[in-house]
């Protein structure tokens, strides 16, 4: 049985922490939402879609975890982690705008542990 | 890029609603929970209702009055606030009780629930999001209690 390419989870991984440290940051220097940010998000988010379609091609493969129905219900609400994220703290003008994304970064983070768990072929 | 001088703005210096400020984080974390608890229950109880009943129905009850809670913060009327309050008062309650209950009889639990051993398993967020939700709840009471009081006094010099 061959594992999903434990790389693109890690950076996930990495990128979450970082980015949630950065906007954790913005929000005690009392900064509003920047590009910065919202750049940072884009990249989050692709790395996700990245793993989504690297988990699919797997599931395709025939390949199956103790419980789909958690995994693809994993694999449908990843994306919208940073997407959600980034429409509600765009509209906050204040530094809670940056606290959300930061949540968002340490909820991608946290997703790869627990898809891990769902599926130990997946690897971190 | 930096405000212009000398036009001040009310609503970035100062909340204006439940939804804005430090509203909008918690918001965030109450949808995501209300996500989280909802879809795990929906899953358990579809797939395995048998293996530990009380624990999934209670994942939902917590589903529930996590989805209650986003909807009636986001909101934010006097109205949507009593009821915000109510919920996070069931959570607080709930996330104590469920802690006991799961601690002192784990067999009752054989999976875990958002409730179960205080939140553990989900960072003890959980026990601490009642606790910021009541507090900011307990701000806007206080603000439109004043407001009200500046009101009434303001027309009781009027008739003076």
């Amino acid at each position: 049985m061959s594992s999903v390419n434990g790389a693109v989870p890690t950076t996930i991984i990495v990128a979450g922490l970082a980015l949630a440290g950065y906007a954790l940051l913005m929000t005690a220097l009392n900064r509003r939402m920047g590009l910065v940010l919202l750049a940072a998000l884009g990249v989050l988010e692709i790395l996700l879609l990245v793993l989504v379609g690297m988990v699919v091609a797997k599931l395709a493969g025939g390949e199956r975890p103790a419980s789909v129905a958690t995994l693809i219900g994993y694999l449908i609400a990843m994306p919208f982690v940073p997407l959600v994220a980034g429409f509600w703290g765009a509209m906050e003008r204040s530094r809670w705008g940056p606290a959300v994304i930061a949540v968002a970064g340490l909820v991608a983070a946290v997703l790869m542990v627990r898809l891990h768990e769902i599926w130990p072929v997946i690897g971190v | 890029m930096s405000e212009p001088a000398g036009s001040p703005e009310p609503g970035a210096a100062r909340p204006d609603s439940t939804r804005t400020g430090p509203g909008r984080l918690l918001i965030a974390v109450y949808g995501l929970f209300a996500l989280a608890a909802t879809a795990r229950a929906a899953v358990q109880i579809a797939t395995k209702f048998d293996h530990a009943p009380v624990a999934y129905l209670l994942s939902a009850f917590a589903g529930v009055v996590y989805i209650l809670a986003t909807i009636t913060l986001a909101v934010g009327s006097p109205a949507a606030r009593r009821i915000a309050v109510v919920s996070c008062s069931v959570e607080l309650i709930g996330v104590i009780a469920i802690g006991t209950w799961s601690v002192a009889d784990p067999a009752t639990f054989p999976d875990a629930t958002v409730w179960s051993g205080y939140g553990s398993g989900y960072g003890f967020v959980p026990l601490v999001l009642p606790v910021f939700g009541l507090l900011w709840l307990r701000r806007w009471a206080r603000r439109t209690d004043s407001q009200r009081t500046i009101v009434t006094s303001a027309g009781r010099r009027g008739t003076e």
